[in-house]
């Protein structure tokens, strides 16, 4: 079930007027009609990885209540170790098992071993690794006593398995959501306004812009040896809105959703093409992961003490589990890979925090050099974006090569019967309409909003893509 | 509570006014176009003489060329339809009767479509516009699954066939801007390919008694007007050729041409003809069935 799917235009009503007409007796209540919600919710892609959702939330909810029960420090770090083995454990047999015997397996026969692995060639279960990096952050926070361990299971299943949430994030973590749903929600007409205002804007980031982007991407990435310089610069660049509104707009759907139940969610997004530098642009991109990488990774790493090697080293580290973490796939460990050198000229000169208050533009000097730095931190994250969609990192150095040796620049008739330009108009109006609301979560509230969904109704019938129909690239992961 | 239920209210009364404007904005502009698409050239025509029309999906569009049929003095248009199948090709001659047209003859592909009675979204799309203008098309799909929801709701039938008759198209047909179809007086040429050894595989494919080739039939004996159904030409590795045996069974009068032309050289892809491959067939159909005597 979609949530850009007729199916859920139909769930979603239900469960609300459920919610707060029937079930909103008490908090215990509205809980269990929300677990029950998600379970159907998630059973509508694949019942049988119920089962992994439901040991998930039983190993994470008793591991930590043992944690804190435990007297000494030693049983303490075993039941961490043993949930975060578990929970690792489920993740790399279902998502890496595979790619790692068949990396291992290559090694040797390029040694001149003659090695045929042995493939599980399973199928993942969506959204296993969003709800294993919940229940990692929750049984992390309880050994180091940063909270304490949630005795009602039914307020911790509802934590992991959360429908809005469940599949694609955000990755939330227990001191932000558990306080929430341990009290009864009352109905607040201006959040679930915003709500929907969110739900609405989410739509056309993913259907308008996202689904648009996405034929033009794929004729040119599935083509590229056929493309010339115009035509693969632009595929990137549309690859770049494809992801960008595909993600970013199943986030805003997810925080909207969430808002009608009365339920806030983390920030996912923060306009991450108008950053003036790469370190800026990880601080407002799929900002739940980077924090929980900082948080859950590079601090206990030691994260900023112990001198600029040790800096280094940890940056080195997040950026590439955080590339791994999207993908058993070489592609995604070079585009973490090469947003870590991005990133290194920043630390190095200690500016990896310069850029952190408000985008100021006007008519002088200092604006030209912000536009400059925000182009140039796109076009280099349009370059990490090739190997993050390419299939193999032969075709995505093979697509750079011939990006940038090509040198032809005329428009290209693609195979979805379109000329490589048409786009660009879309992209830009797009790119105007988030630049003068980025100080908002959302263009659509505010003065004049009813003329405003208007437009957005407008342009989700009219400009929408709906007879090819594309999932939400982060569900893969 | 009642102040969200007002406010989703009006969401959803402002999403029905903006279906209503856009499907009307849209039906104006297609419905007034009549020269970028076979079917609104049909729709929008006048009453007219024809000595052959051609029907069918891309293997009579790609096969049959006109300028030698008029070189034969036989006023003729291919309105065989890349992707389509017989039940637009059926509705396509219901129009064209509608309208008035006296035909003298219908020359008909009758081959690897037989094997389905289902609509094309490509061509269906472009009936779309006219659903409520034209009684002949609304009865036409009254029978489809999803009639009620491409009839009732506003909009719904140029989202469900967006890739065809969505925001783009309705930008070039209000330009004006012009495409292939009608050029040739419809034939459309396929380029010679250097693809070598040409195959394909229709071992899957069963010849229905099909529906809507009964009623062209059908029509065709109520306006006098004389069908020639006739198979067009495979290449030669073609796995599965059996399939016409069923066909002459299932339809004795269909007219077997499925090996008149033979060689790779003759084809763009195993099958449909190159424009050689068409200009030799039209001759031999010409030959065997329309030549005036």
């Amino acid at each position: 079930m979609f949530f850009n799917s007729l199916s859920f235009a139909l769930f979603l009503p239900i469960v609300f007027i459920l919610y707060w007409l029937v079930f909103n007796k008490n908090k215990t209540t509205q809980n269990t009609l929300l677990i029950v919600a998600s379970y159907y919710f998630y059973s509508c892609w694949d019942w049988r990885f119920l089962f992994l959702l439901v040991f998930s939330t039983l190993l994470d909810y008793s591991s930590a209540i043992m944690m804190e029960n435990s007297t000494s420090d030693r049983k303490r770090k075993f039941w961490l170790w043993l949930t975060i083995g578990i929970n690792l454990g489920f993740l790399g047999v279902f998502k890496y098992y595979d790619f790692f015997a068949q990396s291992f397996a290559d090694l040797l026969n390029g040694f001149g071993f003659q090695v045929n692995p042995v493939l599980l060639k399973l199928i993942l279960p969506v959204g296993i690794s969003f709800y294993t990096f919940h229940g990692l952050s929750y049984v992390i926070d309880i050994y180091y006593k940063r909270i304490t361990a949630e005795r009602n299971f039914v307020d911790y299943s509802l934590f992991v398995s959360y429908f809005p949430l469940l599949v694609a994030g955000p990755i939330e973590r227990a001191t932000h959501l558990l306080p929430q749903v341990k009290v009864k929600r009352e109905f607040n007409f201006e959040k679930a306004k915003e709500g929907v205002y969110q739900i609405l804007w989410g739509l056309v980031k993913k259907v308008v812009i996202a689904d648009s982007c996405a034929t033009y991407a794929n004729a040119v990435f599935d083509n590229y040896e056929s493309m010339n310089s115009l035509s693969l610069a632009l595929g990137a660049v549309y690859f770049a809105f494809q992801i960008y509104g595909d993600f970013s707009g199943y986030s805003d759907i997810a925080l909207g959703t969430s808002k009608l139940f009365g339920i806030d969610l983390l920030k996912n997004f923060n306009y991450p093409y108008f950053s003036r530098d790469i370190a800026e642009f990880w601080r407002r991109w799929h900002i739940s992961l980077s924090s929980w990488f900082r948080d859950y990774l590079y601090i206990p790493l030691g994260g900023s003490k112990g001198g600029m090697m040790m800096k280094v080293r940890n940056t080195f580290i997040i950026f590439l589990v955080s590339g791994f973490w999207h993908g058993a796939n070489w592609t995604f460990i070079v585009w973490g890979l090469l947003n870590a050198i991005y990133f290194l000229p920043l630390l190095l000169q200690n500016k990896n925090r310069s850029n952190m208050g408000e985008i100021e533009m006007g008519w002088n000097r200092a604006s030209v050099k912000t536009l400059v730095s925000i182009l140039g931190t796109f076009a280099i994250t349009c370059l990490a974006w090739i190997f993050f969609r390419a299939k193999s990192i032969s075709e995505a150095l093979g697509y750079i090569k011939r990006m940038v040796t090509d040198f032809h620049f005329e428009s290209q008739y693609l195979n979805n019967e379109r000329y490589n330009y048409e786009l660009l108009l879309l992209v830009f109006v797009f790119v105007g309409v988030e630049w003068w609301n980025r100080s908002k979560v959302e263009p659509l509230s505010g003065k004049g909003s009813w003329v405003k969904v208007s437009l957005a109704l407008m342009a989700l019938l009219a400009l929408g893509v709906y007879s090819d129909y594309k999932e939400f690239i982060y569900f893969q992961f | 509570m009642k102040s969200f239920l007002v406010f989703i209210a009006k969401i959803l009364l402002l999403l029905l006014l903006v279906a209503v404007a856009l499907d009307f904005v849209y039906t104006t502009v297609f419905a007034a176009s009549e020269n970028r698409n076979k079917v609104e050239k049909v729709i929008n025509s006048k009453p007219q003489n024809y000595d052959v029309i051609i029907l069918g999906t891309s293997r009579a569009n790609n096969h049959f060329v006109p300028e030698l049929f008029e070189q034969q003095g036989l006023k003729t248009f291919n309105y065989g339809m890349s992707g389509s199948h017989l039940f637009e090709a059926s509705l396509l001659l219901k129009l064209m009767v509608e309208r008035g047209w006296d035909i003298k003859q219908i020359l008909l592909e009758t081959d690897l479509n037989l094997s389905n009675e289902k609509r094309d979204p490509g061509t269906s799309a472009w009936m779309m516009p006219f659903l409520h203008r034209s009684e002949t098309i609304r009865e036409h799909y009254y029978k489809e699954p999803d009639f009620n929801q491409l009839y009732y709701i506003p909009f719904y039938r140029y989202i469900e066939f967006d890739n065809r008759i969505g925001f783009r198209a309705l930008w070039k047909t209000a330009t004006q801007q012009p495409t292939v179809f009608l050029k040739n007086q419809g034939y459309y040429p396929l380029p010679n390919t250097s693809k070598g050894n040409m195959k394909n595989n229709i071992k899957a494919l069963r010849p229905l008694r099909n529906r809507y080739y009964e009623e062209i039939k059908d029509i065709c004996r109520k306006n006098n007007i004389q069908l020639i159904a006739v198979t067009t030409p495979m290449c030669e590795n073609t796995e599965g050729m059996e399939y016409f045996s069923k066909v002459k069974q299932l339809y004795p009068e269909i007219r077997e041409y499925e090996q008149a032309v033979q060689g790779d050289e003759y084809f763009s892809s195993c099958g449909h003809l190159n424009d050689r491959g068409a200009r030799k067939f039209t001759e031999i159909i010409i030959n065997d069935l329309l030549k005036k005597k």
